[in-house]
């Protein structure tokens, strides 16, 4: 079931907090098995196999973290055995309905073999799933997880707010939520909830679903294998960016809404990545959650076992001044780009993906690198952080615009067409059109190399005025967390201490003026639902 | 006013009045014509985002039209023929332009052509074919298109059973979606404007896109451009037609027109619709002659039916009207007076054919076709063409047919032949 549809927004989310409210009155158990079975409902919606699927991993993953939880300060060994059994377990898992065909079909590809390709099924949001079953047995064998029955870990797998596109939680932030939960009628949450649902719906629905349809046939010509030129590549991948961008921060302030109808605070996901002044800021501000489980999952087990064999070693490891540049390699450098060619891989099986993830690896070891080597020739940092900010923020913008195309083009070799594209080398045009009407400038225009082509000007302009005003809503404006900040819309968010004035000016109250523009918000949602769209993330 | 409760109170409130507002503004402006609400000048008589929901709004006008004739084709139909031209006979009137703009194939006016004639009335039905949808083998198999679901009737002439629901959906698209409200506000917002679309109750539709696009761009630029995706399409069109024999595909949808016009007393009139020189050039070029005098001989055996009330008419030649010259490029001011491109004809074209056809009167342009008279007919059309082509003046299309098999004049001026199908 999708959130932005007629049967999730007028039937199924009603009937759910009816429920939950009305038992939670009673007893806030039979409310909490409520909003349980109502998650199985939600997740069967679409393909009820899916339960089949999903429901004995959960019961496996619930009795591998009982042996855990028994075992791991008792019999450490079996402990880190059974973790590395049930790690094994989720990777197969997930690698089985998700990456089965894409290996079969690359080796296939590669050495000729006769792999069968079979359609499987693929359980909805495994791959946030997996992750969070993943974290919960490691938590429990370090001991940050104990007292668990299998109703808590349902629930804490099952809820339906960020079961299929996160964020990714932990059960360590999740379960003392549920446990203090009244399951009552709030109106304070009910408020917030309805206003951040709402803004995600406007989000996706009037933000970022009309860029695809903008976008869809040049990506679709770039596959055929149509040159673009350098216009409609950058409106392909400048469109691509903000469509993925609204989608995604609608879908998760839409996931922090629903979760607040039941009092529960979802952790930030999502804070204005594009305002980003690094590629490293970028990823503290996008899929906040995946970037944080990647790392302390991956990331820094890695770098700590990596650096211990080094230091055992005798050799130089990294950080600060005297990192040599075999330290960063072997500590900063591998593990980054491993660990972002993971972050690739889980988005989707597809070189595509990989190689986006590869891409961002690299950004973030140079990244790193400059950060290394920037003191020694550039000694003030607060003289560089004031004149070399805005320069980040376009080498910043522009790699994740080049990254995005990966993210979308059907094919690797679509996506260097649209890079070619992008760079000038099947060259410049405007419709003929607009050349008619730029007169002399047109004539200029022409003698730089920009030609006339019969595309559309119509579509040429609608997507230069859509692109400009979600440019401007998306680095200009204050998010959600920001205008909600005084009443926590995500876990731990508090309002910054010096508010700038467009945040001041947007912060929510719940007052008058707010809920008449919410109201319009909501219905312009409402209205354009009849389009029905699956968000991004889903597919991940 | 603060505090959640009374913010939702508000924001409950706020939302159900919006609501009743959106629907109260769609209702009255009703873009789509789908509820048939009355035209107020300077609110919403015009109807000019009508043209994007076509089907929606013409499947919902001829079932209050009552028309006794009814005119059937895709854009050139739409744009080209008004059902309010002085050129109708009285006794065809009321007339209903049921062209659908959008490049709709043949089935899709068989499936207007019965919705129309089902609901009682019409004694007369126009039809305009367009030759390249004769091309595509397996292009009109669909049984039953997406938009057929809200016709009144089945193929069968049965209530059709998708029609409830299918119109439930319309009445929620019309009144409860924000294209709903945008076009509402389009609507009212573009009365005033000089030149706008607009969807008349008669199906009949204003030409404002092609005029705006002649003043900014010019005639020159409208033909260019349309030249370049007809020669595209007809390159599409050559490859999926090579190596077919027998007759051409879709003129069994041509003869299931004429079974349905036959069964309920209707006299059917079928149009191979105009075209422009460049069009007709670019079919030369890429060696499609041979198919439209295939098509020509095969529809004018349809026609022959015995006790079958069918007339075939012929616009498809190298006339007066189809090869008016373009204007040079740069020139914006000049106006062709016949066609807005290559395949888009203009109404007084429009309402010279209706002359033609129906008051056996007006300037030589087309021509009946019957079995006795189509070889001599294409004989004649090629005769016009050399003339034209081959003749002293040595006509170009704007696009240069500098690609085999050339433009069919040798160098003498004799005319080379195209023979059979390719």
């Amino acid at each position: 079931m999708l959130f932005n549809s007629y049967s999730f927004i007028f039937g199924f989310l009603p009937a759910v907090l009816a429920g939950f409210y009305l038992l939670g009155a009673r007893n806030r158990e039979w409310a909490l098995l409520w909003l349980t079975a109502a998650s199985l409902v939600f997740y069967a919606w679409w393909r009820p196999v899916n339960v089949l699927l999903i429901a004995p991993s959960i019961l496996i993953n619930f009795a591998l973290s009982r042996v855990l939880e028994r075992t791991s300060e008792a019999r450490p060994r079996l402990a880190r055995i059974t973790l590395l059994g049930g790690i094994a377990f989720n990777l197969c898992f997930l690698g089985y309905f998700k990456y089965l065909n894409f290996f079969a079909g690359s080796l296939n590809d590669a050495f000729g073999t006769h792999f069968v390709l079979t359609q499987l099924i693929l359980p909805l949001g495994i791959s946030f799933i997996t992750f969070q079953k993943i974290a919960f047995l490691v938590d429990v064998q370090a001991g940050r997880v104990s007292r668990f029955s299998i109703r808590d870990y349902a629930l804490f797998v099952l809820f339906f707010p960020q079961l299929i596109a996160g964020p990714i939680v932990h059960y360590r932030e999740m379960m003392p939520q549920f446990r203090a939960l009244s399951c009552r009628y709030d109106p304070d949450n009910v408020a917030v909830g309805v206003t951040l649902f709402f803004f995600g719906l406007a989000k996706k629905l009037l933000l970022a679903d009309p860029m695809s349809r903008l976008i869809a046939p040049l990506y679709g010509q770039a596959a055929a294998g149509v040159p673009q030129s350098m216009t409609e590549a950058w409106i392909a991948a400048l469109g691509f960016t903000l469509q993925i961008y609204f989608d995604f921060s609608g879908y998760t302030d839409m996931a922090l809404g629903l979760a607040r109808f039941f009092g529960i605070k979802l952790p930030p996901n999502f804070n204005s990545p594009l305002k980003a002044g690094s590629i490293i800021d970028f990823w503290l501000r996008w899929h906040i959650t995946l970037t944080r489980f990647l790392t302390a999952y991956l990331y820094n087990p890695m770098t700590l076992a990596l650096t211990r064999r080094r230091m055992a070693r005798g050799k130089a490891v990294y950080g600060g001044r005297n990192t040599t540049i075999p330290a960063f390699f072997s500590l900063l450098a591998m593990p980054t780009i491993l660990t972002m060619f993971v972050s690739g891989i889980w988005h989707g099986a597809g070189y595509t993906y990989i190689l986006w993830g590869v891409l961002h690896g690299l950004l973030l070891c140079v990244n790193h690198a400059w950060r290394l080597v920037r003191p020694r020739i550039w000694p003030n940092a607060a003289v560089y952080n004031r004149r070399m900010a805005p320069v980040g923020f376009v080498l910043t913008f522009v790699s994740v615009v080049f990254g995005m195309v990966l993210f979308r083009a059907p094919t690797a070799s679509s996506a260097v067409m649209l890079w070619k594209g992008m760079t000038g080398a099947y060259g410049a045009s405007l419709p003929q059109a607009v050349f008619s009407r730029l007169g002399a400038a047109g004539e200029w225009l022409n003698t730089i190399g920009v030609h006339p082509a019969w595309t559309s000007g119509s579509v040429l302009l609608e997507a230069t005025v859509r692109i400009g005003v979600l440019l401007a809503i998306a680095l200009a404006m204050p998010n959600t967390l920001e205008i909600l900040a005084p009443y926590e819309p995500a876990l731990g968010v508090k309002p910054a201490k010096v508010r700038p004035l467009a945040v001041r000016a947007l912060a929510w109250t719940p007052g008058r003026t707010w809920a008449i523009g919410l109201a319009g918000i909501a219905l312009a949602g409402i209205l354009s639902l009849g389009e029905l769209s699956e968000f991004l993330y889903w597919q991940f | 006013m603060s505090g959640p409760r009374s913010f939702l109170r508000t924001w409950i409130l706020s939302l159900m009045a919006f609501a009743v507002l959106v629907v109260s503004v769609n209702l009255l402006a009703d873009p789509y014509d789908v509820f048939g609400t009355p035209r107020i000048a300077g609110f919403n008589a015009r109807k000019p985002t009508a043209r994007d929901h076509a089907m929606l709004t013409k499947t919902y006008q001829v079932a209050r039209a009552h028309p006794a004739t009814v005119v059937i084709g895709s854009s050139p139909v739409y744009l080209g023929i008004d059902a309010f031209s002085p050129a109708w006979p009285a006794a065809m009137r009321p007339v209903y332009n049921y062209g659908i703009p959008g490049g709709y194939a043949t089935l899709a006016s068989l499936e207007t052509l019965r919705e129309a004639i089902f609901a009682g009335g019409v004694k007369d039905a126009v039809v305009f074919l367009d030759f390249q949808n004769f091309l595509v083998p397996g292009g009109d198999s669909a049984a039953v298109t997406e938009e057929s679901r809200r016709f009144r009737f089945a193929p069968d002439g049965s209530p059709n059973p998708y029609r409830p629901r299918q119109m439930a959906e319309d009445m929620f698209l019309a009144l409860g979606t924000m294209s709903a409200l945008t076009d509402s506000l389009i609507t009212v917002a573009r009365q005033e404007k000089p030149v706008s679309l607009d969807m008349a109750r008669d199906g009949s539709a204003t030409e404002a896109d092609f005029i705006n696009a002649a003043n900014a761009d010019g005639m020159h630029d409208m033909f260019a451009q349309k030249d370049m995706f007809e020669a595209e399409r007809a390159n599409r069109s050559k490859r999926a037609i090579a190596g077919w024999t027998g007759p051409l595909p879709g003129l069994d949808i041509v003869s299931r027109m004429i079974r349905v016009a036959h069964a309920h007393h209707v006299k059917l009139t079928l149009v191979i619709a105009p075209h422009h020189f460049d069009s007709l050039e670019l079919y030369w070029r890429d060696g499609l002659w041979p198919r439209i005098e295939q098509l020509k001989t095969e529809l004018a055996a349809l026609a022959a039916t015995p006790d079958h009330d069918v007339i075939l008419w012929d616009f498809m030649d190298y006339g007066t009207f189809t090869t008016e010259d373009v204007p040079l490029v740069g020139d914006r001011r000049t106006e062709t007076h016949w066609f807005w491109e290559p395949t888009h004809f203009k109404k007084q074209v429009g309402s010279i054919m209706i002359q033609r056809m129906f008051d056996g009167d007006g300037p030589a342009f087309g021509a009946a076709l019957t079995q006795a008279n189509v070889a001599a007919r294409n004989a004649d059309v090629r005769t016009e063409r050399q003339a034209v082509v081959c003749g002293p003046d040595r006509k170009r299309p704007l696009t240069a047919l500098d690609k085999p098999p050339g433009d069919g004049c040798a160098s003498n001026g004799v005319v080379l032949r195209q023979n059979g199908p390719t």
